[in-house]
């Protein structure tokens, strides 16, 4: 960071610039002339929110990817279908249990067990071919969105969420000026606020892990070198076999954080796998904080896209990851391989 | 003050007289420092040996002469151009050549294929819809090729299946396609038998004058009979050149290089 | 006439025009089971019904064609790019965009004008891809594509004023020319298998010229055709170029097909789909996508109907094509042709042992 201010004085320049608008346009309230030209504050803001939940859950869903094929370099397609699974199990669970937080505890274990059986049964066959692996996961997401369209059906559900998460919060957030010239603040769904903070916490969890404790350093030192787990007398086999368990486990989750606070139906998954490439290409495949920022620019794209230039919205999205792509390849905060 | 004398014309003019030129080329890889400040000058049509213990450096010179690698600092001016920043395939273009320690081969083509690419890739037409006929002069020269490497009875085989010799000849024969000026080899007599090591010498020494080349070597006796000039490295640098008899004495040397060389 | 030629030389001689020599010679290198499948095609009108015509062959062909742009990426350049179906879906859109079409946005424009158009629109998007793709290497560039492939996918959802959102174009209908209509079973059949075998023709000859086998030379070794003097990129952005022409006649003869295009027509399944067919039909060879197609086809027609008399749900193909995929792909890396020449080999050397375990008399 301090490089890159040091080597390129206009755009860190630029950049203070727009994030002192950006802050401004957040906590101030707008002028009159501002709203003609951008509309209301509270859509924006609005906008701005979900597009940052949104990016929880890509979030949510991405780091594991990007972990798993960080350390296994294993593209695992079938993503977005363990997304899916975690939704429809964490709906049945919560139906059963009535427990929604109970949910998630049982769908972690047993997304995480169906992650375990695909590196046993199908990663571990096929070691070292990169692309047969990924062949083989897109035929399993192939059948395995037939077998939950079999077992689900073709309609959608929506895991209720406890009594206690119902109803929007009041946030310390100016969205305009009320009838009288009061200030009114801007009111958001107590659901979303916890997802997005358990994405935080969720994070910050994973990062801690990876730096602070033992098996977070054999894994990194996996992710730069694979052959040096092997050199350290590390049971290679058995880490993959828990990232791979662990990354499928928050998969699922998510799937039941997504089919709360969205719903989930056949097509999800294609839907958040596309999310999670779009998410780690931009971000770096194999790092955490590039998924991090990844998918909350995806998000807010995705969100202030769909408000400000509704047919076009895609578009934008394209065209972050086009610039990536072009201009930074390995992604954001990847590192050439 | 060095990098200035060589932007001034009097200097541009003294090493276009040389075929390739290298001034303070280091290159490091981390921390590792594989090449440092690294001056080197060859003559056109000059045979140069560089030699050096396993690690020195040679190989990385080598990709940093073609472009494999881009140096970390220095320059390097090849016919009196500067080319530090070219890509691989330019500096190819202007009469360059090289072998690869391990071959680097088209395994999924068949032998006249890999050495017709060689033609191909320093002529037009890289980009041609239309096939070459039988009769082409490209297809020729290929040929021509593959018979100097004594591979012509197997030259509609996959390479896949060569022999190891076999697989160093080719290598060779990929070097010398189109209109060398320079080339470099990276260690092509290790591994080969005392046949196909003589067939090497011979192709060598039989190489048109105007044809320079370095030739990184293990064998003395291979290198001291092919080379004008010697160059020593040790550690990323070099610290000795001179006529191979001089190298061979050289008290230096022989404790450095001879001893472990021939351990 | 005659006294013009010079009476030691017949018109068969070197007199001939190179063309023509280079032509008898190209016909005389067919193999005879090439020339065997030639045949049947050609005279199948004669014993398959409309069904089998259109939507079978048909279909076989277009799908053929597209996964054939794959083949060719993947299987000479090495790389699986997941972008085939998106370009022939914009082709799709492009014919049906500037030509005529039961939709206003329509601007009804000659065919002669809009196919050209539609084939250079799609081949400037699979080369714009390509260019961002061939950046980095290997397993991204599935990855790569695919996110370009949905990107498209959602776009072609969510604009309406190029391709008219959800709904899409319908009513789209290949010109009338010679006053045959295009779409009548036995028309259609030839329109299709002329432009596959033309397909399949080129990319034949292109992979023996020295732009297929400089690709073929990338995808073994860039770094050594780098040392060649190849442009590395320049080549795989060509190969990209040429690969996404072939996929846009695959796109507007599908769109002329089904007489509609919507966004599902290039979405990820069908994109899946291409990579399905392709994969099982085998990677090496141009005739791989083809086979690949026809068992496609096949079974995501019948398969519904024997599912069903079996006592299975008809739903549940997809579960099928998935399952066969996957056992290809575990069992033969090569496909299905991959297959077969192992079991040809295994015969052969089951032959030669017998062969030599026997006395004669
Ligand atoms: N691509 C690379 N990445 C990291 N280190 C390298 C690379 N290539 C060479 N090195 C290191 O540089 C040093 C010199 O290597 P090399 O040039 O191959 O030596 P030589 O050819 O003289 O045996 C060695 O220590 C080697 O490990
Ligand atoms: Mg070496």
């Amino acid at each position: 960071m301090r490089e890159f201010a040091r080597q390129h004085p206009v755009w860190s320049g630029i950049a203070i610039v727009v994030a002192l608008f950006v802050i401004w346009a957040i906590f101030a309230p707008w002028p009159e002339g501002f709203e003609a030209i951008f509309g209301r504050k509270r859509v924006f803001l609005n906008a701005v929110f979900s597009g940052i939940t949104l990016g929880a859950l890509y979030f949510l869903v991405a780091s594991g990817f990007t972990l798993i094929f960080g350390l296994m370099h294993n593209v695992n397609l079938a993503h977005g279908s363990l997304y899916l699974l975690g939704g429809y199990l964490g709906y049945e669970f919560a139906e059963w249990t009535g427990y929604w937080l109970l949910s998630f505890v049982l769908v972690f274990i047993v997304v995480g067990c169906v992650g375990m059986a695909m590196q046993v049964l199908v990663f571990r066959r096929l070691e070292g071919q990169e692309l047969r692996q990924t062949l083989v996961t897109i035929g399993i997401s192939v059948v395995a969105a037939d077998l939950m369209l079999w077992a689900w059906g073709g309609s959608s559900y929506q895991v209720m969420s406890p009594d206690w998460l119902r109803g929007p919060m009041e946030l310390p957030l100016i969205a305009g000026y009320g009838r009288d010239g009061e200030l009114v603040y801007l009111r958001y769904p107590k659901v979303r606020i916890a997802i997005l903070f358990a994405a935080i916490v969720i994070g910050i969890g994973i990062w801690m892990a990876l730096n602070r404790t033992r098996i977070g350093m054999i894994i990194r030192a996996g992710v730069d070198d694979r052959d040096i787990l092997g050199a350290m007398g590390i049971p290679i086999s058995r880490v993959f076999l828990g990232v791979f368990a662990f990354g499928a486990g928050l998969a699922g989750i998510a799937g039941v954080v997504g089919g709360t606070f969205q719903s989930i139906a056949p097509g999800e998954d294609t839907r958040f796998l596309m999310a999670s490439l779009v998410v780690v290409i931009v971000g770096g495949m194999g790092s955490l904080q590039g998924a991090a920022i990844g998918a909350v620019l995806i998000g807010l794209a995705e969100q202030l896209g769909s408000v400000y230039m509704p047919t076009y919205a895609v578009v934008l999205t394209f065209l972050i990851m086009a610039a990536v792509l072009a201009f930074r390849p390995q992604g954001l905060m990847g590192r050439r391989g | 003050m060095t990098t200035e004398t060589i932007k001034s014309p009097a200097a541009a003019t003294s090493s276009a007289g040389h075929a390739l030129e290298l001034r303070g080329v280091s290159k490091l890889f981390g921390a590792l420092a594989a090449l440092s400040d690294i001056d080197l000058a060859i003559r056109p049509g000059e045979r140069r040996a560089v030699l050096g213990s396993n690690g020195a450096g040679k190989t990385t010179l080598f990709n940093c002469i073609t472009g494999d690698f881009l140096p970390s600092t220095g320059g390097i001016r090849l016919f009196g151009e500067d080319v530090t920043r070219f890509p691989a395939q330019e500096r190819i273009r202007r009469g360059l050549r090289r072998t690869y320690q391990i071959s680097l081969l088209f395994n999924g083509l068949t032998v006249r294929d890999n050495v017709y690419l060689a033609c191909r890739g320093v002529s037009r037409g890289r980009f041609s819809f239309l096939r070459s006929r039988a009769d082409d002069s490209l297809m020729q020269a290929a040929e021509d090729l593959v018979a100097a490497v004594h591979l012509s009875d197997l030259i509609d085989t996959p390479v896949s299946v060569l022999a190891y010799g076999q697989q160093r000849q080719l290598e060779i024969a990929l070097a010398l396609a189109g209109a060398p000026r320079l080339i470099l080899f990276d260690e092509p007599a290790a591994g080969l038998s005392p046949t196909e090591r003589k067939d090497l010498v011979e192709i060598l020494t039989g190489l048109p004058a105007h044809i320079g080349y370095v030739i990184i070597e293990h064998d003395m006796d291979v290198a001291l009979r092919v080379a004008e000039r010697v160059t020593m490295m040790h550690n990323g640098r070099i610290f000795k050149e001179g006529l191979p008899e001089e190298i061979e004495n050289d008290p230096e040397v022989q404790a450095l290089y001879l001893g472990d060389g021939h351990e | 006439m005659s006294s013009n030629t010079p009476p030691n030389q017949t018109l068969a001689n070197p007199q001939a025009p190179r063309w023509w020599l280079w032509l008898v010679d190209r016909v005389a290198a067919i193999p005879a089971h090439a020339w065997a499948v030639m045949l049947v095609l050609l005279v199948m009108p004669l014993v398959a019904d409309d069904f089998f015509l259109f939507q079978i062959f048909g279909w076989t062909f277009i799908l053929g064609i597209v996964a054939l742009s794959l083949m060719f990426l993947a299987g000479y350049g090495g790389m699986v790019s997941l972008i085939q179906m998106s370009v022939a879906g914009l082709a799709g859109y492009m014919v049906a965009l500037f030509g005529d079409s039961g939709t206003t946005i329509s601007l009804g424009l000659p065919w002669w004008f809009v196919v050209p158009l539609a084939m250079v629109i799609a081949t400037l998007f699979g080369s714009l891809v390509g260019l961002l793709a061939v950046r980095t290497e290997g397993i991204y560039t599935i990855m790569i594509t695919l996110a370009m492939a949905s990107a498209f996918y959602y776009f072609t959802r969510q604009n309406y004023t190029i391709f008219n959102g959800y709904t899409g174009f319908n009513l789209v209908l290949p010109p009338d020319l010679f006053g045959v209509n295009w779409r009548e079973p036995v028309p259609f059949y030839y329109l299709t298998l002329v432009a596959a075998g033309l397909c399949f023709l080129l990319v034949t000859y292109v992979s023996r010229a020295p732009f297929g086998l400089a690709l073929q030379g990338v995808r073994d070794n860039p770094r050594r055709m780098a040392a060649l003097g190849f442009n590395v990129t320049a080549h795989r952005v060509a190969a990209y170029a040429f690969a996404s022409a072939l996929a846009s006649v695959g796109g507007i003869l599908l769109v002329w097909q089904n007489a509609q295009i919507a966004p599902g027509t290039a979405g990820i399944h069908a994109t899946f789909d291409i990579l399905i067919i392709a994969v099982i039909g085998g990677l090496s060879r141009p005739s791989g996508p083809f086979l690949g197609a026809f068992l496609f086809v096949l079974l995501s027609t019948f398969a519904p109907d024997v599912l069903r008399a079996i006592g299975a749900s008809g739903e549940r193909y997809k579960m099928l094509i998935g399952g066969i995929f996957l056992f290809v792909v575990f069992v033969s890396p090569d496909g299905l042709l991959g297959l077969w020449e192992r079991w040809k080999a295994h015969l052969t050397r089951d032959d030669m042992a017998r062969g030599k375990g026997e006395t004669r008399p």
